[in-house]
């Protein structure tokens, strides 16, 4: 017979120990309080210090800067801009843009195509790489503008320009036509690909998706902690105090509370005017009365608990009542409401930019790109699916947040 | 008990009303009577007959909208009822303290035992030394049975017993000179019960506190009390020592409470005494003696005068014109052998 016994409540001194830190060993007892749910906490983790790692630091993950126009406008996710190519006489030599991209050479295009600005940066990177490399030539073909492909390729065909710059698509079914030119290779540039696709004015959607972030987590979590730390405290005191202070205040929060939310929010930023600080305040406000109604609520019921009587019985002074043993018990149904109200105020702050009351309108804003992106809804579902999906996630993660906090902060889950 | 030494506590015509929209009702009515030093005082009565409310009073915890309207309530001979705020709250908790009814709710549930105990230490002592503080606890737990590795458990994981010893040490931890045990042992079931008092007997032995226990609990006050002070709708109308309360009952209500209490050896012949009519709506109390319409041995006089505390023999005093003379009473005033 073996005499060594493990029983199954030997503790490990190491825990022992962890049971003495306090809040630290409630964290990492947290999986354990979830049973077989630890993945939770594990998932609403990681998701959170993703969200909160592009906030921060957006320029690690965007490829563009978002508000320059970097491609094509309503570009798919994916889809390969339009390839443009030089076309020149068939019997020239000619075999790229450098050899007839002096001055006195003449390009044409029709007009107002993304032919042009598909020539234009070429002339710019080929113009780049001689600058860097001190050669001194500059590259300023004179561009002709033609109503149609057509005409384009017809003066081709007279000697009258020395190149002309289209798309492959368009030309395909008018070469048979043209007997006299010749393709001889693409342009440079305007080739690249967006993962998430282009805006209408050609931002890139992933790189304002990723500086949304920022702006996001701003507004969302400083007017929600804005509201929280004006909105508990007032809650508190109302409820504890009673009398015609909490009459008063309740009265006030509740004419508040009565407003459409959005349309508060639209008073106090017209009122207050444009821009990030406003915004916060405006929805600040707005959920103020939320806070202040969930802990007026739980305070009155909590001050008449056995355990305040049995404190004020000890000599207790009241404001060590309210602090030791009315807010902690408050708490845990504060910060659910704090996590909704986060998701909440991004979407109201798109509401106010959508109006022209928030902010400026070339701002990476996930909010300002709902509101515009749904004009373009039935030719570019892009727009609004990624911003969007964002907004959701935000959401998801704060949520799994408040909740896996009000689990944790919650003793008589735990499990020990 | 030495009889030389002033009594901790001296009621004296305590009355405390609620105000109510029925019009003001007096849950304590001229309540006089002393707490000996040292004493286990048993405080019986029915379900809302002011036992609470009068110990309620005595840590001035009566909260709106009821008021103590009348009278002083001596401790150590200084009148609580002048104290201001801070004195107040330097008499709660450090000179007389509380057990509350409900094990159950009366501990916060996001504090440990621990944090329980030394905040008590801490509201009193701001300076208290973590050390000397540590030690203080680890004695008293010690003493009141509870398990060094409990200390860091929250009330959610104690029993009921358990609980009611951490009020009792939350009591006992400043050292009071008062405890009053409100109902402290109702929810427990017998066996933790008995155990509990004789806890508090043995903490009184030890520590000299004076214990109020208020219970409806006849039998558990037989068991543990020294004395015996008996309420019937806001009058207290016996007090006595156990023995001659238990063996001879003088106030008719006091008999009838007794004879209510339900024995083993209860049998087909005899009967559960049952008091006729229903406690008194203390809106509007009875005339004279509130006791009068229920009482089996009624005297004219009873509904037009109210009877003082008397004396009726040494140390036993009783609230009833059967042992009181009145120029207008009628029947014969009884006697009562010492």
């Amino acid at each position: 017979m073996e005499e060594k016994q493990t029983t199954p409540e030997a503790v490990p001194q190491w825990q022992l120990d962890l049971d003495k830190v306090g809040f630290v060993r409630r964290l990492f007892l947290a999986r354990k309080w979830y049973g077989g749910d630890w993945w939770f906490v594990a998932v609403s983790a990681v998701l959170l210090l993703f969200i909160i790692l592009l906030g921060v630091a957006p320029q690690w993950f965007a490829p563009y800067d978002p508000r320059e126009e970097v491609g094509p406008a309503l570009l798919a996710p994916g889809e390969v801009p339009l390839g443009y190519v030089l076309v020149v006489p068939a019997g020239s030599s000619v075999t790229s843009i450098k050899e007839i991209g002096t001055n006195q050479n003449n390009i044409g295009f029709v007009v107002g195509s993304p032919a042009s600005q598909a020539l234009r940066k070429t002339t710019d990177e080929l113009n780049a790489a001689e600058k860097e490399a001190g050669s001194g030539i500059t590259y300023q073909p004179r561009p002709r503008r033609y109503e149609t492909n057509e005409l384009g390729l017809t003066d081709l065909t007279e000697g009258k320009i020395d190149g002309f710059v289209a798309s492959m698509e368009e030309l395909e079914p008018l070469l048979p036509n043209f007997p006299g030119v010749k393709v001889v290779g693409d342009l440079s540039g305007n080739t690249r690909t967006f993962a998430l696709g282009t805006n209408q004015i050609g931002q890139d959607v992933l790189s304002r998706v990723i500086w949304g972030t920022r702006i996001a987590l701003i507004v969302g979590l400083s007017s929600a902690i804005a509201a929280f730390l004006l909105g508990v405290p007032l809650g508190l005191i109302s409820g504890f105090v009673g009398g015609p202070f909490d009459r008063i205040l309740t009265m006030l929060m509740d004419s508040l509370y009565s407003f459409p939310g959005l349309i508060l929010a639209i008073a106090i930023a017209a009122v207050l005017g444009a821009g990030i600080g406003n915004v916060i305040v405006a929805i600040a406000v707005l959920y103020i009365p939320t806070y202040f109604r969930i802990v007026r609520g739980q305070t009155l019921s909590v001050k008449n608990d056995l355990y305040v009587e049995a404190a004020r019985s000890l000599g207790t002074p009241p404001w060590q009542i309210l602090t030791k043993y009315i807010l902690p018990n408050v708490i845990p149904s504060v910060v659910i409401i704090f996590s909704v109200n986060v998701a909440d105020a991004i979407l109201t702050e798109a509401g106010l930019s959508f109006l022209g009351l928030g902010l400026p309108p070339d701002t990476p804003d996930w909010g300002i790109d709902l509101a515009r992106g749904q004009d373009y809804i039935r030719r570019a579902w892009w727009l609004i699916t990624y911003p969007g999906l964002m907004v959701s996630l935000v959401t998801l993660s704060f949520s799994m947040l408040g909740e896996s906090l009000a689990e944790i902060l919650n003793p008589r889950l735990a499990e020990l | 008990m030495n009889d030389t030494t002033p009594p901790l506590v001296q009621i004296r015509d305590l009355s405390v009303t609620y105000k109510t929209r029925l019009g003001d009702t007096s849950a304590v009515d001229k309540v006089s009577f002393d707490i000996r030093r040292g004493e286990i005082l048993g405080l019986v009565g029915e379900s809302g007959c002011g036992k609470s409310t009068l110990g309620k009073a005595l840590l001035r915890m009566i909260m709106p909208p009821g008021r103590i309207s009348a009278g002083q309530i001596l401790f150590n001979g200084e009148d609580i009822l002048t104290f201001d705020d801070k004195r107040l709250r330097d008499y709660r908790g450090r000179q007389a303290s509380m057990i509350f009814q409900d094990p159950m709710t009366s501990l916060n549930p996001v504090q440990t035992v621990e944090q329980h105990l030394t905040e008590a230490i801490q509201v009193h002592d701001a300076g208290a030394e973590s050390q000397s503080m540590a030690r203080r606890i680890q004695a008293l737990i010690e003493r009141l049975g509870i398990m060094q590795s409990r200390l860091a458990s929250y009330p959610h994981q104690l029993s009921g017993g358990m609980r009611q010893r951490v009020m009792i040490g939350l009591g006992l931890v400043l050292n009071a000179g008062l405890i009053i045990a409100d109902e402290a042992t109702t929810s427990l079931d017998v066996i933790v019960e008995a155990k509990l008092v004789d806890q508090l007997r043995e903490i009184r032995d030890e520590y000299g506190v004076t214990i109020l226990a208020i219970t409806h609990n006849i039998a558990l006050v037989a068991e543990m009390a020294d004395r015996v002070a008996v309420m019937y709708a806001g009058n207290l109308v016996e007090l006595g020592e156990v023995n001659r309360i238990f063996d001879r009952p003088l106030h008719p209500y006091t008999q009838g409470l007794l004879a209510s209490v339900p024995t083993t050896e209860i049998n087909e012949r005899k009967e559960l005494y049952k008091m006729p009519g229903e406690p008194p709506n203390l809106a509007r109390p009875p005339s004279g003696c509130r006791f009068h319409p229920r009482c089996p041995v009624a005297m004219p006089i009873c509904s037009r005068y109210r009877p003082g505390l008397n004396e009726a023999a040494p140390g036993h005093w009783v609230h009833c014109w059967l042992y009181q003379d009145h120029p207008e009473k009628e029947e014969k005033t009884l006697k009562v052998a010492a």
